[in-house]
């Protein structure tokens, strides 16, 4: 039964199939932590300012802007 | 050099079938070809001699379509094998970003491999390629012949495969292998797209 499965499948171009979701993954993987005009993207921008409950500072550029802003 | 271009938003790979004569490297992309659905079946590029032997190169363009919103495209090629077309083999190594390496594996052909590996070396070489840093791997061919008439794997791998790269063995008359030698080329190739493509490439 599986034998016929997968040969069906492969008459199917399972293989192929099956190749292109590997190197879609792949390349998904690639271009999204590549693509240099993602880091312009305003979708992207995290919240201009940090939740004091949250313990972690998300936005480095804002909080050294503040900084900046109190010791003037 | 393979391309990620972030402008035209294109992935083009160009990969190399290499090996002696008879090794199995059209049969390689032969079974590609076959497997492609309807749709994405181009044209494959296949100039024989009347003996079925590559005369030039063949070529299969790969268009595998909009993937993350690159149109992705591999190039498959292979060399001729007989040690006379020289001249050939540097003119499709122009350019590659992998090399699949298409051993034969009949004990009788263990010195033709090792020639034509020292020849995929030599044109790497000309062409200002590091033999050691480009995408490689290796193909055991013909594992379905009786054991009597083939080189073991480990004495392939002993003989051939310094570099320790990934091997597999195959029929590629029959399938078997293809499509995993080609899935660990790619996924080579793709590990080193690393930087956008300089302008206007």
């Amino acid at each position: 039964m599986a034998a016929d499965a997968k040969k069906e499948a492969e008459e199917d171009g399972g293989e192929f199939a099956d190749f292109m979701a590997d190197i879609s993954k792949e390349i998904a993987l690639r271009v999204e932590s590549l693509d240099p005009s993602a880091k312009g993207k305003p979708e992207q921008k995290k919240e201009a300012t940090p939740s004091p409950d949250a313990g972690v500072i998300l936005e480095w550029e804002n909080v050294a802007d503040r900084m900046i802003e109190e010791m003037r | 050099m393979s391309i990620v271009n972030y402008g035209t938003r294109e992935i083009t790979c160009k990969i190399v079938y290499y090996g002696p004569g008879r090794s199995g490297k059209t049969t390689n992309l032969q079974h590609v070809y076959s497997q492609l659905p309807e749709e994405r079946k181009g044209k494959m590029v296949s100039l024989a001699t009347d003996t079925d032997r590559t005369l030039f190169f063949d070529f299969l363009p790969l268009d595998l379509g909009t993937i993350s919103g690159f149109a992705t495209r591999f190039q498959l090629y292979t060399v001729p094998g007989q040690v006379y077309y020289a001249a050939t083999r540097k003119l499709v190594l122009q350019g590659v970003d992998g090399v699949v390496f298409v051993a034969d594996s009949q004990s009788r052909q263990l010195t033709e491999n090792v020639e034509s590996f020292q020849d995929l070396h030599a044109n790497l070489a000309d062409e200002g390629l590091d033999p050691r840093t480009l995408p490689l791997v290796m193909q055991y061919n013909k594992r379905d012949l009786p054991t009597r008439e083939i080189s073991t794997i480990e004495e392939l791998d002993e003989t051939l495969n310094f570099r320790s790269v990934p091997f597999f063995a195959a029929n590629a008359i029959n399938g078997g292998g293809v499509f995993e030698t080609l899935r660990s080329i790619a996924s080579m190739v793709l590990g080193r797209l690393s930087a956008p493509a300089p302008k206007g490439s």
